[in-house]
Formats: C-alpha cells, sequence, structure tokens
C-alpha cells in the first residue's frame, strides 16, 4: 500500500466488493439459505451454551453473564475474518489447480486484491447477534457505560480481530506449500471456538501455549478482563491490540512470502 | 452381484488419502490439541460442580463422550455434499450419472476409502489415547461388541441424511447455506456438542424423536455402559436400524424424484 495510497484502495475496494455484492444477488436462493445457515449456527452455539449452565452454575469462577460477555466479544472478534477475509477457504484450490495466477498480474497489492474479492456479507448477522450479546451481558453485569468504556471495548475487539485474521491467513497459506492444505485452515478456524473459554481453565503449558504459540486467548480473553476485571488486569491485556498488529503484519507477511514464490501449474 | 467395482473404488479412495501423509498428521496433531482443550475445559467445568455426576454423568464419561463424539465426527463426514454441489455447477454430474453404477453407490463407494483411513489416522489413535487417559474407564466387554454394528449404522444413517442435502443442493444450487444447516443441526441434536444428557427435559425429548441422535449418542451411550444387557441395548440398535431403512428408503425415492431437476448446459 506505500506507493499507491489508502484512498486509492479504498476506491477500488469499493468497486470489487459492489461485483461481488451483485454477483451474491444473482444466486438468491442461495444467499437467503446462506444467511439462515449463519443465523442458525449463532442460535445452535448459544443454545449449548444455555444447555451447559443448565447444569453448570459457574465455570472457574466465571459466571453465566460474564460467560456470555466472553462469548459475544469472541462472535464480535471473528466477524472481521469471517467478512472480509472468506476468500483465504478457496486458496488451496486456486493454488493447486492454478487460477492464483490472475491476483499475480495486477498492478496492486496481491494480498489486497485476493483477500477484496470476496466478501461474505452473512457475517453481519453475526456481528449484530455478537453486539447483542455483549449488550445484554454488559446490562445484567451492571457495568458502567461510559464513553471510556466504549472506547475500550471497540479498541480491544479491533485489535482483537487481527489475532484471529492473523491466524486465518498464516493457516491459508500454508497451502503454497502443502498440498491439502484444509485440515491446517480447519484446525485454525475450529481453535476459535475456544477462545471463547477463560484461559485460566488450562494448566500453565497450555496457558503458554495459547497465549504464545496459538494465541487465541487474545481473541478474547485478555481483551475482555480490561472490561470486566478491571481491578486485576494481567500486563497482556494491555499488550494485546500490540499483539494483534504485529501478528497481522506477520502473517501478511509470511502469506505474500508464499504468494510470490507461487509459479503457476504451468497450464 | 459384481463386487468388483465397489472395491476398485474403495481401493482408489484409499490410495487417494494415503497419498496426503502430511494432512493425515496435521489431522492427528489437531486431534491431540482437541482432546487437551477438551479435557481441560470439562475438568474446569466439573471442578466448579457441587456434585461429582450431573446429569447421570461422571467426569470421565463426559470426557469420552465428548471427544469420541468428536473424532467420530471427523471420521464420518465425508464432504461430499460438495462434491455433488461443484458437480452439479460444473456438470460434471452428467458423467456420474452414466457411470455404470448407481449415483447413491458410486459416491459412497468413492467415499469409502477416506472412511477406511480415517477411521485408523483418526478414530483408533483417539481411542487408544483416551482410553490411557481415562485409566481404561471404557470396558473391553460387550459394549464394544455392540459398539461396531451401532457406529457401522450411525455411518449408514448420516451418509443418508448428507445424501439428502446434496440432493437439495440439485434444486438450490446453494451449497454452503444447506450444508451449514445440516452440519448445526445435526451437531446440536445428535449430541456431538454436548451430551444429551444435558438437554433440559424437553429438548431432550425431542432430541430423541429425531434420527440425528442415532448417528453419535446411540453408539457413544452404549459404549459407556458397563456389560450391558441385550434388552438394554436391544431397543436403542433396533431404532437405529429403524432410521437406516427408513432413511435409505426415503433419500432414494427423493433423488429419483429430484434427479429429473438437472440441467446440464453442454459440456
Amino acid at each position: 500500500m506505500e506507493n499507491k495510497g489508502f484512498l486509492f484502495y479504498l476506491r477500488i475496494y469499493r468497486k470489487i466488493l459492489a461485483q461481488d455484492i451483485k454477483s451474491k444477488m444473482s444466486y438468491r436462493a442461495d444467499f437467503i439459505i446462506s444467511t439462515i445457515g449463519m443465523v442458525l449456527t449463532n442460535v445452535a452455539g448459544f443454545i449449548s451454551f444455555w444447555i451447559l449452565f443448565q447444569n453448570f452454575s459457574s465455570i472457574n469462577g466465571w459466571g453465566y453473564y460474564e460467560m456470555l460477555f466472553l462469548y459475544g466479544f469472541s462472535l464480535v472478534s471473528i466477524t472481521p475474518v469471517q467478512c472480509l477475509f472468506d476468500n483465504n477457504w478457496n486458496l488451496r484450490i486456486l493454488v493447486r489447480e492454478g487460477d492464483f495466477i490472475k491476483y499475480c498480474f495486477r498492478p496492486i497489492n496481491l494480498f489486497f486484491y485476493f483477500q477484496s474479492e470476496i466478501f461474505d456479507i452473512k457475517g453481519l448477522g453475526q456481528l449484530a447477534f455478537g453486539i447483542g450479546t455483549i449488550a445484554y451481558a454488559w446490562y445484567r453485569l451492571a457495568l458502567p457505560v461510559t464513553v471510556l468504556a466504549i472506547v475500550k471495548l471497540v479498541v480491544f475487539l479491533l485489535s482483537a480481530s487481527l489475532v484471529m485474521i492473523a491466524l486465518q491467513n498464516a493457516a491459508a497459506a500454508t497451502c503454497f506449500w502443502l498440498q491439502n492444505s484444509f485440515f491446517i485452515l480447519d484446525f485454525a478456524f475450529k481453535l476459535k471456538d475456544y477462545s471463547k473459554y477463560p484461559i485460566t481453565i488450562f494448566d500453565p503449558v497450555f496457558r503458554f501455549i495459547f497465549t504464545f504459540l496459538l494465541p487465541i486467548a487474545f481473541i478474547a480473553y485478555y481483551p475482555s478482563i480490561v472490561i470486566l476485571r478491571p481491578d486485576a488486569i494481567p500486563l497482556l491485556s494491555y499488550l494485546s491490540p500490540f499483539v494483534g498488529i504485529i501478528l497481522f503484519y506477520l502473517s501478511y507477511k509470511f502469506w505474500m512470502y508464499g504468494a510470490l514464490k507461487y509459479d503457476g501449474t504451468g497450464s | 452381484m459384481n463386487l468388483k467395482k465397489y472395491t476398485s473404488l474403495l481401493r482408489a479412495g484409499i490410495m487417494e488419502s494415503l497419498n496426503y501423509r502430511l494432512s493425515a498428521l496435521v489431522l492427528f496433531f489437531g486431534n491431540l490439541v482437541y482432546i487437551a482443550i477438551i479435557y481441560y475445559l470439562w475438568r474446569a467445568i466439573y471442578a466448579s460442580s457441587p456434585t461429582d455426576v450431573v446429569g447421570g454423568m461422571t467426569f470421565t464419561d463426559t470426557l469420552i463422550y465428548v471427544v469420541l463424539a468428536s473424532s467420530l465426527f471427523s471420521f464420518m463426514e465425508m464432504y461430499f455434499v460438495w462434491d455433488i454441489g461443484r458437480s452439479v455447477q460444473s456438470g460434471k454430474i452428467a458423467l456420474d450419472l452414466i457411470k455404470p453404477m448407481a449415483y447413491r453407490d458410486y459416491v459412497f463407494w468413492s467415499c469409502a476409502g477416506t472412511l477406511f483411513t480415517n477411521f485408523f489416522s483418526v478414530f483408533l489413535p483417539t481411542f487408544i489415547v483416551i482410553e490411557i487417559v481415562t485409566k481404561g474407564a471404557i470396558d473391553f466387554g460387550m459394549n464394544l461388541v455392540w459398539f461396531i454394528p451401532s457406529v457401522i449404522m450411525g455411518v449408514v444413517i448420516n451418509y443418508n441424511i448428507d445424501f439428502f442435502v446434496g440432493s437439495i443442493c440439485l434444486y438450490t444450487e446453494s451449497i454452503w447455506g444447506i450444508n451449514m444447516m445440516k452440519q448445526v443441526i445435526v451437531l446440536l441434536f445428535s449430541g456431538a456438542t454436548i451430551p444429551l444428557a444435558f438437554f433440559p427435559d424437553k429438548l431432550q425429548s425431542i432430541a430423541y424423536h429425531l434420527p440425528f441422535q442415532s448417528i453419535y449418542n446411540t453408539p457413544l451411550s452404549i459404549l459407556l455402559m458397563h456389560s450391558p444387557s441385550v434388552s438394554q441395548v436391544l431397543p436403542m440398535i433396533l431404532l437405529q436400524l429403524f432410521w437406516c431403512v427408513a432413511l435409505t428408503l426415503f433419500t432414494s425415492l427423493f433423488w429419483f424424484i429430484s434427479i429429473r431437476q438437472v440441467t446440464v448446459n453442454g459440456g
């Protein structure tokens, strides 16, 4: 993005986005069914959460509404990866079948062009669901509503979402080296399901892994603590915005490194 | 009956999946991480509970149930709904339909190879790990004998549901959404996410009237029994058998009607 400027990319993004939405709308039934599918996924996720708390009143000292807050937080912070970076799922097929080469011939940033091609509107339902959950938990926990708190929430949500994006980018980029990287991508995607639990339930080894190696603790736990338990904020919570930015940058470099060494299939 | 055409498809499937040895390795290690997460999660949940037995299940029961449910899921999930959907969109289905074999059988036996290798690379290792972790909590008796036919029928039921969903794709040309809905409903009502024993009464009775619980809940409940008597197991097995027959008939009929929908434009 250095040489073309931010506005230039914004304009291109708008144009590509419009094309994508047009093409999605031409399969109207598919769009409607997919949206229902997405809503159903969130409802089912909530039902299993609810069933769990019908049997158990708290997990490791975290009550129902606190867990609900974590749940909503993780839903919102995984929305950007769902909406903006969904094309990662097609990467391995495009790479294997050789179609990826078309992205290499555009005079704009390769990563940007590839990711901007698909915008997944379905994710917006999840966003609404997540925001609703956070708001409800916020209300039931009687947390103070101040401008500072809202700003904190937004900043930490955004940086948390970068962590998930980074994980997904890195997992998708493995397909430049491996034939069938679906399982890696699927594994990274499933990890997010465990980001909604407090990291304290794990023993030190896994706490270390989920903080530093597969940093899912930064998707919901560390950033949420800033708002949920302001009396005892660990240092890592304050670091989480930087963690998000650094991880995103690293995953971008890794993705580009793979993409630039791609030499097509020869067909 | 000429079995050779089936066995050669099976062999081809096995060889194809053996080609992706690295992905089997990733699957295996991913599975280990998953078991660890599940272990700590449920340990924390049970530690916060005032009683050791919740909904008739101890921590060990729940651990075995949840872990094996997920490994049964990755062993049974054949992802062929995507293949059917793609064949419809690309027109390849026309070629599949003129093969000297019923399409149903063709799809099943093409996937059977993956099923076979998944059994050895996913289910068996998980089974052994969980048996070690729980210090031999699973009996080696009649429960294991009953478990085998029960799993096989689970595979058949799961296959039929997938095939039904694949048939719907002929109408909607939507793959992602339909598949998503299926997965959510199956995972929730089969007990794969949360054991059915934890469900509130009303939801539980709904789940028991649906075919999905026969996929995961029945085999796993049988496995968790200690030296079960025939009268205990037989009703469960018969119910599975009923669903096998009913769903096979229904999905065959539905496919027979739906296939007229297919239009392929040239090629």
